[in-house]
């Protein structure tokens, strides 16, 4: 089930304060599963806010989300700065599909000019990528006509999900 | 009453919107110009608490980034002078222009590897005292050409404009 929360950054929040409530969101979600444990995820995000608060910051989250990727559940978590911040109404109940993850990856985006050091910052865990997620590249890929995918290794599935999601 | 509340929460908001975009524009700059960012991450709560609590209190003149060359060559300089409205004059909304800011980061001047930054802040007056700061002495613009490449962010009581100094 794929999901979208967005998260109200400055002037609601500081960088700082708007991470953690990235943070917050993401641990809550994940605390539902019997798996995973949350000091687990609670690390992650703090090994991620190096980069994490820079992306609020520059206001890369507003058009670059964060994937969350702990199957069945997947959620994209952007943010909203300026004026429409003030407003925003927000949802940081966890996202529902948590309860039934057995493992995470949270994607981080990789914008310019940000590219190295939030790769630099994916290496620091197994639970952290710089990549987008599998099938949604290999979704992208296809539906760009890249002439190396090849019958068979498209994620079908994932592409009749995407199709079906789409308005 | 009340208007001293919306008066408060309005400053608030500008304090933390600008303080947002200056930490942002410099993560951004620093990265292009691939210049070391572990101090700035390292440090980043208590410098965006620092800028934050100076725009509050309407104290800070300016954010500099200096990028001082291994050869000794301090250069580029960018400033980031903040300008405070009347109350009541400002323009309501939160707005950043982080085109401008791209255009700005196309035309910067390349540094050689090895070059590190230092963070400087100027004041008005008398400012309160914040962690992690203490008194320095800028480097010389003297010799430095300048550019002003206008407003970076603008909110309801002060906006971040953004000047280039280079060789």
């Amino acid at each position: 089930m794929r999901r979208h929360r967005d998260i109200a950054a400055a002037p609601r929040r500081s960088a700082t304060e708007t991470w953690q409530a990235i943070a917050d969101l993401v641990a809550d979600t994940l605390d539902r599963s019997p798996h995973i444990d949350r000091v687990e995820v609670e690390a992650v995000m703090a090994t991620a806010a190096t980069v994490g608060r820079p992306l609020v910051a520059g206001g890369h989250l507003n058009q670059h989300p964060l994937t969350l990727v702990a199957d069945p559940m997947r959620c994209t978590i952007g943010t909203v700065s300026g004026t429409a911040a003030l407003s925003l109404e927000e949802n940081l109940n966890p996202i529902p599909g948590g309860a039934q993850a057995t493992e995470f990856t949270l994607h981080l985006p990789t914008p310019d000019p940000l590219e190295a050091v939030v790769r630099a910052a994916a290496e620091r865990s197994p639970h952290l990528s710089a990549d987008p997620p599998a099938d949604l590249a290999l979704a992208t890929r296809a539906e760009a006509g890249d002439g190396e995918v090849q019958t068979g290794l498209v994620d079908l599935a994932a592409l009749a999900r995407r199709k079906a999601e789409r308005p | 009453m009340s208007y001293t509340s919306t008066s408060t929460t309005t400053r608030t908001h500008t304090a933390t919107y600008l303080t947002d975009v200056v930490m942002g524009a410099i993560a951004d700059i620093l990265a292009d110009l691939r210049i070391d960012l572990t101090t700035l991450y390292r440090d980043w709560d208590q410098d965006e608490h620092a800028i934050r609590a100076w725009i509050l209190e309407g104290s800070l003149k300016e954010v500099v980034l200096e990028c001082h060359q291994p050869g000794g060559t301090v250069a580029p300089i960018i400033e980031f002078p903040v300008a405070y409205k009347t109350s009541g004059t400002g323009d309501a909304e939160f707005t950043a222009s982080q085109a401008r800011l791209a255009r700005f980061r196309a035309k910067l001047d390349r540094v050689p590897p090895g070059t590190t930054y230092r963070l400087f802040c100027t004041f008005h007056g008398p400012h309160s005292p914040q962690p992690g700061w203490s008194p320095g002495t800028r480097a010389s613009t003297e010799g430095l050409r300048s550019i002003n490449y206008g407003t970076l962010a603008s909110a309801p009581d002060a906006s971040a404009s953004m000047r280039y100094r280079y060789r």
